[in-house]
């Protein structure tokens, strides 16, 4: 078959379609929004219902789910689970203290902006923030995702030495593999 | 009120003819304090454990009095017995002087005792176990020092994002515009 | 012969662990022989923010410490206030703070009857205790307009009256859960896989338990009685009529046994407390908070949790913001040495099941 624009597109909405339904999120609570997961997976919420369940290791999880602020010392594992998962992979933070520090702006343990040291691909607000508003970011996330925009990951590979210059200003006893794709 | 007080003010007697305190009173019913210089906090801590049964290790804290340049250690005992909260306080010069380590009495006195050495940067003479409790690769002082200031490390350390102002008092800000006024209620709220 | 011993990491990115920390295991076969505590992986500094916080401020993030359970944290923290104030606290303020504890202790057990059973890989339970929990949620909602975070109980009473109807709701929702307990222990006590896995695993000796500072359930779990609310009574846990229970054993099976009498207890506390609650006023108003200054003092007040005794140190230095507050939750001994030293003997497949059983939270060791 030619690889003309058209039979591309076909490819592509097929593969998105197929990644919006089924998204293995992480089991990596780093912060206090993990109480929200469990009512969200179990029987009320369901999530479920859209294809999102947990998946134990980063080798198989499609999505990162950073429920919550990330002391400097999660950061460090945290970037490391990042870079062992599998593209295509998304970030959901979770929780206003992602955002911009939420109630822990001032301390000196917590980063206040997640953006700076991994992609994020979507925002969920509030502290916390309900199960419903948790599903909804995986609405929009699932959106995005057949829409081609969720591209957080390909941006880290392009930005890489932004993203490290960063992350090595906090972590100062740098031991971790480097990373390749 | 004094019939109530019993053994608590029984128990201060007892310790009084026991140590040279430097001070001691009943805070309330099942909470006694009591203040003592910091060679004898071992002979007193053994002396409660042994003979008054306060066999259960409830609390360890410190307070930094920077104004005195000292440190405040408090140990927090109870009685399944009597019933009662004894805290235990002693000061410690905030540079130069260590706490003799209390481990072999309560094993669990280990874990207050790393905390409170890595926090506070005050030494335990002789305690053993890891160096790094929770933080990791820390190269500033001691974080629960009062003249460690947060915010000064949070602004040079990590980045802040925009509009994140609100966080701040923003009321003279609103006062020098034109055509706004400050609601009754923020007034009465004020800083100062 | 002697095996070969081996490093196992389980943490912090791990699903059977309670939370985010790390235990680094030496093993011999399946066999832990040594087990090592790491936490800092949530430390938030809580204790320096509220140093920079004036008192009115820092109540709204004591609430934080402890997720599945905010309001011991709360309560705590308004009583030591109250205390070193001499602020009174209006009667009908009492019993609401006591039916919120027990909501939240009913909440903070129906999570661990999940958590227990998931990591003995019984995956029906957390469908149905967490979908349980909800209910008491909406409670929450209702009381206090936050699911998780309530933010409720503060120094001179509480936020809110009670909202139209409540009562009846509550009282709805625990005859719901009375009988619910019934289903639970079908699928969970009688199960013979979680009898053959929780008997005899994690056994604490009972004549050292009180010296290594075990507090809660897993003391009550070795027969003896030791209870916050009866030692020490706050509020009005001393006009209530209620049962500690306690058994021999010092399993994680017995510690099971008394979290599940415990819930039946609650829900006869909430009832109680909705039937005897006088009228009158729910707060005794406080100052302009950014003035609000506390007279030199310092205070210990504790309060019985689901996991055991939480308690607060506060010192007041006479400004407006508070010189120290000192938190010990009861994972503080129970996640750290207790835990090193019980799993020592155990097999690897039970770790993440006696953790469970502590209850082991790590945001209370490093807070």
């Amino acid at each position: 078959m030619a690889y003309d624009n058209n039979s591309q597109k076909i490819v592509d909405y097929i593969q998105n379609f197929a990644r919006k339904h089924s998204l293995f999120v992480l089991a990596y609570g780093t912060g206090c929004g993990a109480i929200e997961i469990p009512p969200t997976m179990t029987s009320r919420y369901d999530a479920e219902r859209f294809g999102i369940r947990g998946a134990a290791t980063p080798r198989q999880a499609d999505v990162l789910l950073i429920t919550g602020y990330l002391a400097t010392k999660t950061l460090k594992r945290v970037i490391r689970t990042y870079e062992q998962m599998q593209d295509p992979k998304y970030v959901i933070a979770f929780g206003s203290c992602t955002i911009n520090g939420g109630m822990y702006w001032d301390s000196y343990n917590t980063i206040n902006m997640l953006d700076k040291y991994i992609p994020v691909d979507v925002y969920i607000n509030g502290c916390m923030p309900r199960p419903e508003a948790v599903i909804s970011g995986f609405v929009k996330l699932q959106d995005e995702i057949q829409a081609g925009r969720a591209d957080g990951w390909k941006k880290y590979q392009d930005n890489l030495e932004e993203y490290r210059a960063n992350q090595k200003k906090i972590i100062k006893n740098w031991t971790m593999p480097d990373f390749n794709w | 009120m004094t019939d109530t007080l019993n053994k608590e003010n029984k128990l201060l007697e007892v310790l009084k003819e026991e140590f040279k305190l430097l001070s001691g009173k009943v805070k309330r019913s099942r909470r006694v304090e009591v203040v003592i210089e910091n060679e004898q906090i071992i002979p007193i801590l053994l002396f409660a454990k042994e003979r008054l049964n306060y066999i259960h290790f409830s609390h360890m804290s410190c307070v930094d009095w920077i104004e005195e340049g000292k440190f405040e250690v408090i140990y927090i005992l109870w009685s399944p017995e009597e019933k009662i909260n004894l805290l235990i306080k002693t000061k410690v010069a905030r540079e130069g002087e260590d706490l003799p380590n209390i481990d072999f009495i309560w094993r669990q006195a280990n874990t207050y005792e790393r905390e409170i050495r890595e926090m506070y940067g005050l030494p335990f003479d002789g305690l053993v176990g890891r160096e790094e409790f929770i933080l990791e690769d820390w190269d500033e002082i001691p974080p629960m020092r009062r003249d460690f200031i947060t915010n000064e490390y949070v602004s040079e350390t990590y980045f802040e994002r925009e509009g994140r102002e609100d966080a701040k008092d923003v009321r003279e800000q609103i006062l020098g515009r034109t055509d706004e006024k400050l609601p009754d209620f923020a007034k009465k709220y004020s800083r100062d | 012969m002697r095996e070969k011993s081996t490093t196992l990491y389980i943490g912090p990115q791990h699903p059977g662990i309670t939370g985010n920390m790390m235990v680094k295991l030496q093993v011999e076969g399946d066999t832990v022989v040594k087990a090592e505590t790491h936490v800092g992986y949530l430390h938030r500094g809580f204790e320096k923010l509220m140093e920079r916080r004036n008192w009115l401020q820092s109540f709204t993030i004591v609430c934080r410490i402890c997720v599945p359970e905010p309001d011991p944290n709360e309560e705590n923290y308004a009583r030591a206030v109250e205390e070193i104030e001499g602020r009174e606290v209006p009667e009908r303020a009492k019993y609401i703070r006591v039916m919120t504890l027990e909501l939240a202790r009913i909440a903070s057990y129906l999570l661990w009857y999940g958590g227990q059973a998931g990591s003995a890989g019984l995956y029906t339970m957390p469908q149905w205790s967490v979908g349980d929990r909800n209910y008491i949620l909406d409670l929450f909602e209702d009381l206090t307009g936050g699911r998780i975070y309530h933010m409720y109980i503060w120094p001179g009473g509480v936020r809110r009256d009670l909202p139209k109807g409540f009562k009846d709701k509550a009282l709805k929702t625990m005859d719901y859960l009375e009988k619910r307990i019934d289903e639970y222990d079908k699928l969970l006590f009688e199960n013979s896989i979680f009898q053959k896995r929780a008997k005899g695993v994690g056994i604490i000796d009972k004549n050292k338990a009180i010296e290594w500072g075990v507090v809660g359930a897993p003391l009550r779990g070795c027969g003896i009685k030791s209870d916050v609310r009866i030692d020490d009574p706050y509020e009005v846990y001393d006009k209530l009529d209620f049962e500690v229970p306690a058994m021999e054993g010092g399993d994680v099976w017995t510690r099971a046994l008394i979290r599940r009498f415990e819930i039946r207890q609650s829900i006869n506390i909430v009832r109680q407390t909705l039937e005897k609650m006088p009228g009158g006023e729910f707060y005794n108003k406080i100052p302009n908070p950014m003035k609000w200054k506390i007279p030199a003092g310092d205070a210990y007040v504790k309060t019985e949790s689901a996991r055991g005794e939480f308690a607060y140190y506060v010192v007041s230095d006479g400004t407006n913001k508070p010189r120290r507050v000192h938190v010990k939750g009861p994972a503080y001994v129970h996640g750290v040495t207790l835990l090193e030293n019980l799993l020592v003997g155990e097999n690897i497949s039970d770790v993440s099941f006696i953790m469970n059983s502590l209850g082991t939270c790590p945001p209370e060791i490093e807070r």
